[in-house]
């Protein structure tokens, strides 16, 4: 018996191919690719997340979140370049719009991205206070993909005094973590 | 490959007497009429049959197929033999122009549902390799089965090298094709539990083989039923389209008007990359199963609109000659 989907055994070395003439979600996720490796751990110096102060420090989570930590308290949070690439093609970012002004735990889920193929669920890497939510990304669920670390920023936050960043790797760290996962 | 009667055939699949070469989607039914895999069955002689069927109901298919044989103690020479190797499916609007630069047999009268032997050229064989005209993605295209591993791979780098017209795709984005069709994928839109009729698949139940003396396959009593008595149907698949969060396999699906109310459950589900909006393919309760029905649909904890939609999502375009 021969299998209509047999190659889920054999993906690594083959694959079906397919010119389907409505492809183009396919292509843009190369040119993303390429344009993102460069800065694969930095934040975009370009975007708010990096220029509301003049000194942020960046922190992530063993989810592939990333946080902005300002001097006044406000941090900014999405997803890191590794996060986006394994996510592929975002679709759909759902925001916490209706949750701003409120209080998020750590750990809390705060949004989630959707894929073609997946959704998943963005935690909050702080404890603290919505403030903003990027609504730009209701009409560009892409910029999750093409500047991550940037535009793609998801949520402002008012960070709790007493929130404790111990728990967040800096970027060395990071680095560290993404590169052992990847073994 | 099965080599069988027809006989045998007849039994396990609902779907009618084929003519050579010919192919035709059919499933594979428990004694409850429940569907143990959904195959493409290939005819390519009154004594030899060629099934397809998916590899993550390989065991269990394999133990179907020698059950079935087993209770025909007369034709103890039929054989079913699995066959291994690769099959490169070749999909889109240019599949006959790529796969023609391979091989001197001709295709453009080798139609949808249709199979035929084919020479490849440039391989260093002779052999004929099994071709046929469909690939479940709704789009023109061909599958290709290559029994040496070898060829398989040389085949597939030296259709890489068309690159302007070749792109490798995995799984994941043949199944968007699958479900923009409109679709069954096994798992999801069918499993044991339910019958080709709640699965909207009346027409694999051939005219010819609803009277009592033809109407000898597996759950024959309960699909018949089941076609002559729609009422006593409950649920049926139907499509599904929405904006905004996609539905997912699993999530629970309510009533508009009665937020409270389960009314179904969704197969599968995902943003359409063709149609630019979300699209499903769910079980749903009667009488919400009508084109247009407002229903909810639960995700993340939260009911979103989404409406019932008539499938296929995005056209068909198969290759029925002129």
């Amino acid at each position: 018996m021969f299998s209509r989907s047999f190659l889920t055994n054999n993906l690594r070395s083959l694959s079906q191919t397919v010119s389907h003439q409505y492809g183009a979600a396919q292509k843009v996720q190369f040119i993303n690719f390429s344009a993102r490796l460069q800065s694969t751990f930095k934040l975009n110096p370009e975007s708010i997340a990096s220029t509301y102060s003049q000194e942020p420090k960046l922190k992530f989570t063993n989810e592939h979140e990333w946080i902005s930590i300002h001097p006044d308290g406000t941090g900014f949070i999405g997803i890191t370049n590794y996060a986006a690439d394994a996510l592929g093609d975002a679709t759909f970012i759902e925001l916490p719009a209706h949750q701003i002004g409120e209080k998020i735990d750590n750990g809390e889920t705060i949004s989630s991205i959707e894929s073609v193929k997946s959704a998943s669920d963005i935690y909050s890497p702080i404890s603290g206070e919505i403030v903003e939510v990027n609504e730009k990304l209701d009409q560009s669920p892409e910029l999750i993909n093409t500047d991550p670390m940037g535009e793609g920023w998801i949520v402002k936050v008012k960070v709790d005094e007493g929130s404790s960043l111990d728990e967040l790797m800096d970027v060395d760290a990071y680095k560290t973590f993404v590169e052992n996962s990847e073994h | 490959m099965l080599k069988t009667a027809s006989r045998t055939i007849s039994r396990a699949y609902s779907t009618d007497q084929l003519k050579p070469f010919q192919s035709h989607l059919s499933v594979l039914l428990n004694k409850a009429g429940g569907v143990v895999d959904d195959t493409i069955v290939t005819k390519h002689g009154d004594d030899s049959y060629y099934i397809v069927t998916n590899a993550g109901c390989r065991d269990k298919d394999t133990a179907f197929f020698k059950e079935e044989l087993a209770k025909f103690d007369q034709d103890k020479q039929i054989v079913h033999e699995n066959f291994e190797g690769t099959l490169l499916a070749i999909q889109g609007p240019k599949a006959q122009e790529v796969v023609a630069k391979f091989t001197n047999t001709p295709l453009a009268d080798l139609y949808f549902g249709n199979s035929r032997f084919i020479d490849l050229q440039g391989f260093g064989t002779d052999a004929k390799f099994h071709i046929a005209r469909g690939g479940y993605t709704g789009e023109d295209g061909f599958e290709i089965s290559i029994p040496d591993s070898k060829v398989g791979v040389d085949f597939f780098n030296a259709l890489l090298e068309y690159d302007e017209i070749v792109k490798p795709i995995g799984l994941a984005a043949r199944d968007s094709l699958r479900l923009e069709a409109g679709m069954c994928l096994y798992g999801h839109e069918l499993n044991e539990d339910v019958t080709p009729i709640e699965a909207s698949l009346n027409w694999l139940v051939s005219k010819s083989r609803r009277s009592p003396e033809s109407a000898t396959f597996n759950g024959a009593d309960k699909i018949i039923s089941q076609i002559n008595n729609p009422k006593s149907v409950s649920f049926k698949r139907v499509g599904l389209v929405s904006k905004g969060p996609s539905p997912r396999h699993g999530n629970k699906i309510f009533s508009a008007e009665e937020p409270f109310k389960q009314i179904g459950t969704v197969c599968s589900g995902s943003p359409s990359p063709s149609c630019g909006r979300n699209v499903a393919q769910v079980f749903l309760d009667k009488p919400y199963n009508k084109t247009g029905t407002k229903v909810k649909v639960e995700i993340r904890g939260k009911l979103r609109d989404a409406e019932v939609a008539k499938m296929p999502f995005y056209p068909t375009s198969y290759y029925k000659g002129a």
